[in-house]
């Protein structure tokens, strides 16, 4: 019993896993980018947004909720959006390892600003949802898990209804396939660009306030999660939704049952990245040469 | 001008006199300066080692790696192992510490070895990824299991350096040495065929195959010498600080450590200890400023974001600048003397090459399919030596996958290939081109980091001595030696590239549209150079070519692929006025 205790705690945790996955596909398929503050720019939302409670004691409590998690989706979409500002007047014809190395730079510049801001105690970030959604036995899956998971799902299913059905679809799909070609036919690459790291920017402070502080004890642990999150990507090699979301609840499910054997304690920190590889070489096991020609 | 170039690069004291001017100021630095300054000098000199083994893999090499820090937690875990839990030390007396070091390099070496295997499917950022997980993974295992001296013993430092200030003194000297001789390790890896191969390898793999060299042991070399450095770097921080935890090593700080190499340029040696000034420096202006520390990433932030945005780094932008007003410097020098330096132009054109009559190379029934579609169907074909091949056709006939697949790029063909009288079939690219079969390729394969001359030693595996490739190099009228290829241009590179695989001295040079960016002076030039190529070099040459009029005037034997097929092949008059090859060429060129 306890083994499926663990395993369905992990599942939680690999909801979360899942949603950065997802998102780190989307912007890794229709940008170029492999963006490694994804997660950063969530928690700076979130953790600015407590910051206007004090301002709303006066406020019913849904709609303090309801400002705090608007607060948090904006200001994550604004410095989401900044980033992929900065990429797109710059960057716009660099390597995607330039790209993603930029990111690199503003996760190292987000962990230190976290650290100035927040300190490293854990803060007052209450999660969105709180207790279990459903309980069986020992057995109790919280209401964030669920909804983190749904988010996932509903996440990748509207992405793929506005890629593949919608005119902006269209234009989405040409300027992450042709960049050039896709400007040369009018396309505001630019603009749309910077529209995808605004709505994944946004999705990340709303997914944040979410799990509120259930998910790490502190900012910087929380910014870290980005690092299962590119394990669940890693594992669609950042081109399938449905692998992302497979590779999230995957992970998490390998951390959750591990716990369940106290003796391998070290190994648990291990085997996640360690089965990822081993699938990935598996699964890239063509991919000889760097160029198809 | 050419030969004054080279001997300029051929200075090897230079290095080793900068290396004992190194250590001679360290000597006076750690005499003359307080305490605290050497103390904290000493880090500095810690951030550059690690630098400088982060610079093999991110700056030579071009993989981004996440988790330097890492394989420095791993030495430095090995070396306080083996001082504390090993019966080693008493047995060793003073030279234990660097017995030691050198041990803690090598397993690091034996795990960063590890860490690259997947580097060898998996590329770019999927890479990045995967290091910072390791990253992760071991700064949680070492949270767990702590240091070996657990937060009590005292590492004893090199040949019984006490822990005061004369002490530290002494230990930055050593410091001092141990960062020199890995400078100077590095120089000359970079320098010789593995650097090389760092290189080409971050450019283009097949590029790297092509020229002999395996694109396994490129990466895998890379990666361990890069974690070899880092478990020395390791050793260095326990020696220095005689105790230490998972906090001085966290994925955090590897972060930093490879956004300051982007911003340095950290495979340059100078620019690596620049990169430890900063690492060090900022934080200490920071500390006398009572500003939080944390700044100092944000400022290291700030600059990386502005390295990649410009896409240059300092130590690049340097050596361009220098590059600059040393060309600017010759070119006066050389208008002031006059010297009309005019190229051998040669009064009469060279014949068209005849064979020995000996077949070089023999290729029987190659078939080559790609799901449904057959690229190739039966393609036998005979190539003599000394003679120059014409493969032509129209697009789409199958002339670049002939090529792939003798050059070993296709393995699942059908067929067999022999050169001369050895067996072609099951071979890489890379053992295909040490058994003296080269290539050239259509698509721009040159890595402009390198110069022109590092370019051609490179790809002739240094078989080739200086003058040697100033000779190939003259021969295709290339830029000289010392030339960057960065500053040259797409078509001219092209020509290096010929020029490099003949200098080689092949048996069979195999060139996929080489003319293609040339202009039409330099087309006749070209196939002037073409037609002495193999008497001068020794090669037999097979070349696919869309431009019928080089074709025409470089070319004995002809062949014409249609649809995968062999259309026509024989003597070149015969196959041109061949009424097959005209309805095939209709339309695809006017010239016939």
């Amino acid at each position: 019993m306890n083994f499926v205790v663990a395993l369905v705690v992990g599942l939680s945790a690999g909801a979360l896993y899942a949603v950065i996955g997802v998102g780190l596909t989307l912007m890794s398929v229709l940008t170029r980018v492999i963006n490694f503050s994804i997660v950063a720019v969530g928690v700076f939302g979130a953790f600015l947004s407590i910051r206007a409670v004090p301002l709303l004691v006066q406020a019913p409590p849904e709609v303090r909720t309801a400002v705090v998690v608007a607060i948090a989706v904006l200001v994550a979409a604004t410095i989401s959006g900044l980033l992929g500002w900065i990429e797109a007047t710059w960057l716009a014809e660099a390597s995607t390892t330039a790209r993603s190395a930029v990111t690199v730079a503003s996760l190292l510049m987000l962990i230190s600003l976290s650290f100035v801001l927040f300190g490293s105690r854990p803060q007052p970030l209450r999660p969105l949802l709180v207790g279990p959604a459903f309980v069986a036995g020992d057995i109790a899956v919280t209401k964030v898990g669920v909804a983190l998971l749904i988010t996932a799902v509903a996440v990748a299913v509207a992405a793929w209804i506005v890629i593949r059905r919608t005119p902006l679809g269209v234009q989405l799909r040409a300027i992450s396939d042709r960049q050039t070609a896709a400007e040369l036919l009018g396309v505001n690459v630019k603009a749309l660009q910077i529209g995808v790291w605004v709505v994944v920017g946004g999705i990340m402070g709303l997914c944040i306030s979410i799990i509120g502080n259930t998910g790490a004890a502190d900012a910087t642990s929380m910014i870290t999660l980005v690092i299962p999150g590119a394990a669940a990507a890693l594992v669609g090699a950042f081109k399938s939704l449905p692998m992302a979301i497979v590779g999230g609840l995957l992970v998490g499910a390998l951390q959750g049952a591990l716990t369940a054997f106290p003796s391998i304690t070290l190994l648990r920190d291990w085997i996640p990245i360690v089965v990822i590889i081993l699938f990935l070489l598996w699964n890239q096991r063509k991919e000889v040469w760097d160029v198809a020609r | 001008m050419s030969r004054a170039s080279s001997a300029r690069s051929e200075r090897p004291w230079i290095p080793l006199a900068v290396a004992a001017g190194a250590i001679a100021v360290g000597v006076g630095f750690a005499f003359g300066m307080p305490a605290y300054v050497v103390f904290v000098s000493t880090s500095v000199l810690v951030s550059m080692v690690s630098l400088l083994g982060l610079g093999i893999v991110t700056g030579t090499a071009g993989m981004i790696a996440l988790c330097q820090l890492s394989f420095a937690a791993i030495g430095a875990w090995i070396l306080e192992f083996l001082y504390l839990d090993t019966p080693l030390p008493a047995a060793l007396g003073p030279m234990a510490f660097i017995v030691f070091m050198l041990i803690a390099g090598l397993v690091t070496a034996l795990l960063g070895l590890i860490v690259g295997l997947p580097a060898l499917r998996l590329r770019g950022v999927n890479l990045a990824v995967i290091t910072l997980g390791v990253a992760a993974a071991l700064d949680a295992t070492l949270q767990k299991i702590s240091f070996p001296d657990h937060g009590v013993a005292h590492i004893p430092r090199p040949f019984g350096l006490g822990y005061d200030p004369q002490g530290d003194r002494a230990y930055f000297i050593f410091a001092v040495v141990v960062t020199v001789v890995v400078a100077l390790i590095i120089l000359a890896i970079q320098r010789s065929r593995t650097g090389g191969s760092w290189k080409s390898v971050a450019f283009s793999e097949r590029g790297t195959a092509s020229a002999g060299t395996s694109v396994r042991t490129a990466k895998l070399s890379a990666f361990a010498l890069s974690a070899f450095v880092g478990g020395i770097a390791g050793c260095l921080i326990v020696g220095q600080i005689t105790q230490v935890n998972y906090l001085t090593f966290t994925p955090i700080n590897s972060l930093g450590l490879y956004v300051l190499s982007i911003v340095v340029g950290s495979h340059l040696i100078d620019m690596a200890l620049f990169g430890g000034i900063l690492f060090v420096l900022i934080p200490e202006i920071l500390k006398q400023m009572r500003v939080p520390l944390e700044w100092s990433s944000i400022a290291f932030g700030i600059l990386g974001i502005q390295a990649l945005t410009t896409n240059t780094n300092l130590g690049s932008t340097i050596r361009a600048a220098i590059f600059r007003r040393r060309r600017q410097a010759e070119r006066q020098r050389a208008a002031e003397s006059d010297v009309t330096s005019t190229l051998t132009t040669t009064t009469h054109e060279a014949p068209i090459p005849a064979g020995t009559g000996r077949p070089l190379l023999v290729v029987e029934n190659l078939t080559v399919e790609f799901g449904a579609v057959k690229a190739l169907t039966n393609v036998s074909m005979t190539v003599e030596e000394g003679t120059i091949l014409g493969l032509i056709g129209p697009n789409g006939a199958g002339k670049s996958t002939f090529v792939d697949a003798i050059g070993g790029f296709l393995p699942q063909h059908r067929g067999t290939a022999t050169l001369d009288g050895q067996s072609l079939d099951g071979l890489p690219p890379h053992q295909r081109a040490r058994a003296g079969l080269r290539r050239t390729f259509q698509q721009d394969r040159v890595p402009p980091t390198m110069t022109v001359g590092a370019y051609v030693r490179f790809v002739t595996r240094g078989t080739a001595d200086a003058l040697a490739i100033d000779d190939a190099l003259a021969f295709f009228g290339c830029p000289e030696a010392s030339t960057p290829l960065s500053v040259v241009d797409v078509g001219t590179r092209r020509l290096v590239e010929v020029a490099a695989n003949l200098a080689a001295r092949p048996k069979l040079l195999l060139l996929d549209e080489p003319a293609a960016g040339l202009s039409h002076d330099e087309h006749i030039a070209f196939g002037d150079r073409l037609r002495r190529a193999p008497g001068h070099f020794g090669s037999t040459i097979l070349i696919i070519e869309h431009d019928l009029d080089l074709v025409r005037s470089v070319c004995s034997t002809i062949t014409v692929l249609n649809f995968g097929e062999v259309l026509a092949t024989g003597d070149r008059t015969t196959v041109l006025s061949n009424p097959k090859v005209i309805a095939a060429y209709m339309g695809e060129t006017e010239m016939l």
